[in-house]
């Protein structure tokens, strides 16, 4: 399965310690006030001097010394945040150490997005490091040398070396992908092999993997929905829409994603929502989606639905894995922001647009 | 698993002080000769003593221990809520003051 980090893991259950020390690094998240001081800065040299006043210090600190651009800002960011997660799988007991490294696999699967669509479109390993977040089993050293590599069959051909589970699902579709040059076959590869692979492991019984697996479930939702959403704006031919579902959804099961996928525009398909939770939100968006025409717009509305519910798993049991996946989002959701608010800074975006981007929780 | 053995324990505990308590109480209400029913009353009192001492000794450890990990998380983080520690740390001790005081109760 999936490398796992090398690390001996705290003994049994006992979340005490784990639980005290992550609480003691949410009190350090940045306040709603703070963000909007940040989102009112004149210049990106400004949101640097604020941020070296944060928990970010050290890493603002460091990339400064590169200049004090947004390209320097992210990697800070990307440094700040890889150090966090991988501080707290440093001091999480055997329980906790494995339901949230399953969670965080969807980071190495981001990561191997990230490098296959680079070399799809011809970027430098530069420019393809610049978006890797060396947060899941695969490492910082891992990441560069994939994104060094010269095309997509020797990305394949590493990962099968490494004995990477995501080796194989990628093998599968690579004689295809390159007759077709049609990448989504190995994003939804790489997506199916790996909700499957994390479902099977969040099988087990307990309040903890239960909760766990209820976060999965709404990540396979939201990949479901904004599968739903694309086949509404693409002729897909004689393909099968059931070969873009992904089971282990909370809410949306085969039959609907069937039902939704025969569907032709977006208010059917929210009718078609209505015994879900998530009809709401996206109702919410979609006026906004039909003034920018882009499904964006209902992947934030959906990534803001997972984020507040993986949030709310923070508020139950104080001696529970919640705690850790709440901060863990909610950590993920702050950098987030800041790259937001780095980029809408550069490019000159109004702050009023850049409020409604941000997702304050 | 847990459970098991904690239901196995209590089993055990209340056989264990029955057959303590009732020759004492039989001895009490026979109104046997004064020398033995305060030689058994003082054994039994003895023990209740050493109980109530004992599993409140045992259940403030317990609860340090707990309080004591997460202290040392928190700190680990936080270093100035050490005062809120250091006193949460020593608040299971009531536990075993009030065993002690209801242990000299017995023995009084």
């Amino acid at each position: 399965m999936v490398r796992a980090a090398v690390k001996t893991p705290a003994s049994g259950r006992d979340y005490g310690y784990g639980n005290a020390r992550v609480r003691g690094m949410r009190s350090r998240l940045l306040a709603g006030p703070f963000l909007e001081e940040l989102v009112e800065a004149p210049d990106v040299a400004r949101i640097f001097q604020m941020l070296a006043d944060t928990e970010y210090r050290s890493d603002v600190e460091t990339e400064a010394l590169k200049g004090r651009t947004p390209a320097t800002m992210d990697e800070a960011l990307a440094v700040n945040i890889v150090r966090t997660f991988r501080k707290i799988m440093g001091f999480l007991n055997a329980e906790a150490y494995d339901l949230v490294t399953t969670l965080l696999g969807r980071w190495d699967l981001f990561n191997i997005k990230s490098v296959i669509r680079g070399k799809h479109v011809h970027l430098s390993a530069d420019e393809i490091e610049d978006g890797l977040y060396a947060v899941g089993s695969l490492g910082t050293v891992d990441l560069r040398l994939l994104a060094g590599l010269p095309d997509t069959r020797s990305i394949v051909d590493t990962l099968l070396t490494w004995g990477s589970p995501y080796g194989e699902p990628l093998r599968e579709n690579l004689t295809k992908y390159e007759s077709d040059g049609y990448l989504a076959l190995l994003e939804l590869a790489l997506d199916r092999f790996y909700y499957a692979w994390a479902e099977e492991r969040l099988a087990g019984r307990g309040v903890n993997t239960a909760l766990a697996r209820g976060v999965l479930g709404l990540q396979v939702d939201s990949i479901n929905l904004l599968s739903t959403f694309r086949l509404l704006k693409s002729d897909i031919g004689d393909v099968d829409p059931s070969s873009f579902f992904l089971e282990g959804g909370a809410h949306i099961d085969r039959e609907l994603f069937l039902q939704m996928a025969a569907l032709s525009d977006v208010d059917e398909v929210l009718d078609a929502l209505k015994s879900t939770p998530y009809t709401g939100r996206l109702e919410a968006v979609v006026v906004r989606f039909e003034q920018e025409g882009s499904i964006a717009v209902f992947e934030r509305a959906l990534e803001d639905y997972v984020l507040r519910k993986a949030l709310d798993a923070g508020r139950g049991d104080p001696l529970g894995v919640g705690i850790v996946i709440s901060y863990l989002w909610a950590k993920q959701n702050e950098v987030t922001n800041l790259r937001i608010i780095v980029k809408g800074n550069s490019v000159g975006m109004p702050a009023d647009r850049m409020r409604r981007e941000l997702i304050l929780v | 698993m847990m459970e098991k053995r904690l239901s196995k324990a209590l089993l055990f505990g209340g056989v264990f002080l029955t057959v303590l308590m009732v020759p004492a109480m039989a001895f009490a209400q026979q109104a046997a000769p004064v020398v033995a029913v305060a030689w058994q009353l003082g054994a039994v009192k003895a023990l209740a003593a050493g109980l109530a001492m004992g599993l409140s000794a045992l259940a403030a450890g317990y609860a340090q221990g707990k309080i004591g990990s997460a202290g040392a998380g928190t700190l680990a983080e936080r270093p100035e809520a050490a005062i809120w520690v250091i006193t949460l740390q020593a608040l299971p001790e009531i536990i075993v003051l009030l065993g002690f005081v209801s242990a000299i109760l017995i023995n009084g």
